[in-house]
């Protein structure tokens, strides 16, 4: 009981300011507790020696530093502001010459990986035009389509790629690069005359046997001699798909 | 606020215009002054406390020329965030927890770098708390004046062996003579935690001061 009395009444006399007075139980207990009045004066006379270290002057020249300080820090901070302003625009033009870097290897990567494997087959292939049609598709569509003049030539290699495993970019991209090959001449055979004047609709459609076409040349005859050939480029008529579902269409045992 | 460009536009002057700026121009009008680009009104604030921080940050780091430098970083970070500045708190407290901060951060370079000072040869190997190595001069002194010199040197270096913790608080205290709720506010702490830590400091200085007391 008297050591929580003497410990309340040390608290209550530490937080005391030394020129605050204390409360009349904390003088009745002094007054009785040689320990707790030691201790008080040896508080007070530690504090009146902090308190005695009073304040520091600071320098003459402390206005005129700052000052300076002040005026250094300013401009130093403009010069700072241009220097990050350089940076910026440095990062930012090494990050769009990076960018360009990237996107033109990222485009011949891309060309380079859907360039056709056999490239050099076909270029060999390509020298020697004596390759017959295939027989397969032309027999696929046959009976589907109504009398249709065959083509001379045809490349083999074409029905090769487009039955192989690859995407259909790269096929047509294959197709493009042998596009001498894959074609069909139609001047040479002939061809029903459409007059201006008729209409459309009464005259009979010429089929034309896409399954080996890469691209597409018809020969026109005005009658008179004069004859002009219309190049049509690739032409995709869904062919992959026509002849992964011919045997639907075809007879039996045609494949 | 407007960009300072050169010194001069930093009205510092010596003779500040007494008729502008009162005696009783509360800090807060000063800043707001200061804020709009009164340089007059930062110079009174700047001739208010430089004496106080200088002397608080001394007393923290028992170094004058580090405290003297602290001190204008204190101002200038007052300028700086002038704009920023909220009258939440009286701006006594802002400039010193702005400054207390600052000497903490010293101190704790300091002892990131490990200067050898003298009070850290008298450190125990286990890191344990340093003893004060100032050993009372048991000779007679020839005028009473030399002791209190000599007292308070060995008070204040006392009060550098201390823990950051305890330092500032028992600085503002007991040198500084503010109350338990402002440095509470100062140190962001509660006033609980204020009380136990000077409680705490006074208890490491009178072991410490033993001798002189």
């Amino acid at each position: 009981m008297r050591k929580n009395t003497c410990e309340e009444i040390r608290r209550e006399l530490d937080e005391l300011m030394l020129d605050e007075t204390c409360s009349t139980a904390a003088v009745d207990h002094l007054r009785e507790c040689g320990a707790c009045r030691q201790f008080h004066e040896k508080q007070t006379k530690l504090r009146q020696i902090v308190g005695s270290l009073g304040t520091v002057a600071a320098p003459a020249d402390f206005d005129f530093r700052l000052r300076a300080r002040l005026a250094s820090e300013s401009s130093s901070a403009a010069t700072h502001f241009s220097l990050f302003e350089w940076s910026f625009v440095r990062r930012g033009l090494t990050a769009a010459a990076l960018l360009i870097v990237f996107a033109t290897g990222a485009f011949l990567v891309r060309n380079v990986l859907n360039r056709p494997a056999g490239g050099g087959e076909v270029a060999k292939q390509s020298a020697a035009p004596e390759v017959r049609e295939s027989p397969r598709p032309a027999e696929a569509y046959r009976p589907v389509m109504p009398e249709s003049p065959k083509p001379t030539v045809v490349n083999q290699a074409s029905n090769k790629r487009l039955q192989g495993n690859r995407t259909e970019r790269s096929t047509q991209l294959a197709l493009r690069n042998t596009r001498t090959l894959a074609t069909l001449d139609s001047a040479s055979t002939g061809a029903e005359v459409i007059n201006g004047a008729q209409p459309v609709a009464s005259s009979a459609a010429f089929p034309i046997d896409a399954s080996s076409l890469a691209t597409f040349r018809v020969s026109v005859d005005d009658g008179r001699g004069n004859a002009k050939t219309i190049s049509v480029p690739t032409i995709s008529f869904g062919s992959q798909r026509l002849m992964q579902h011919a045997n639907q269409f075809a007879p039996k045992r045609v494949w | 606020m407007n960009t300072l460009t050169t010194i001069d536009e930093l009205g510092f002057a010596p003779a500040l215009q007494q008729d502008v700026l009162e005696d009783t121009t509360s800090d807060h009008a000063l800043l707001e002054a200061t804020r709009s680009g009164d340089q007059d009104a930062f110079a009174e604030l700047v001739s208010r406390y430089r004496n106080q921080i200088t002397s608080y940050i001394y007393r923290m780091t028992n170094d004058y020329d580090g405290a003297v430098d602290l001190a204008q970083e204190t101002f200038v970070r007052v300028y700086r965030a002038a704009d920023r500045y909220q009258r939440s708190y009286a701006f006594s407290t802002y400039i010193y927890r702005i400054a207390t901060n600052l000497a903490i951060s010293e101190l704790r370079k300091r002892k990131r770098r490990k200067l050898i000072s003298l009070t850290g040869f008298f450190q125990q190997s286990d890191g344990g708390e340093a003893k004060e190595f100032n050993p009372p001069d048991t000779r007679p002194l020839q005028d009473s004046d030399l002791v209190d010199t000599e007292r308070r040197n060995a008070v204040q270096r006392a009060i550098g062996t201390l823990p950051e913790k305890y330092r500032a608080p028992l600085i503002l205290r007991d040198v500084d003579g503010r109350s338990y709720d402002e440095i509470a506010r100062i140190l962001e702490t509660s006033e609980g935690t204020v009380k136990s830590r000077i409680s705490r400091a006074r208890g490491f200085l009178r072991e410490k001061m033993h001798a002189y007391l």
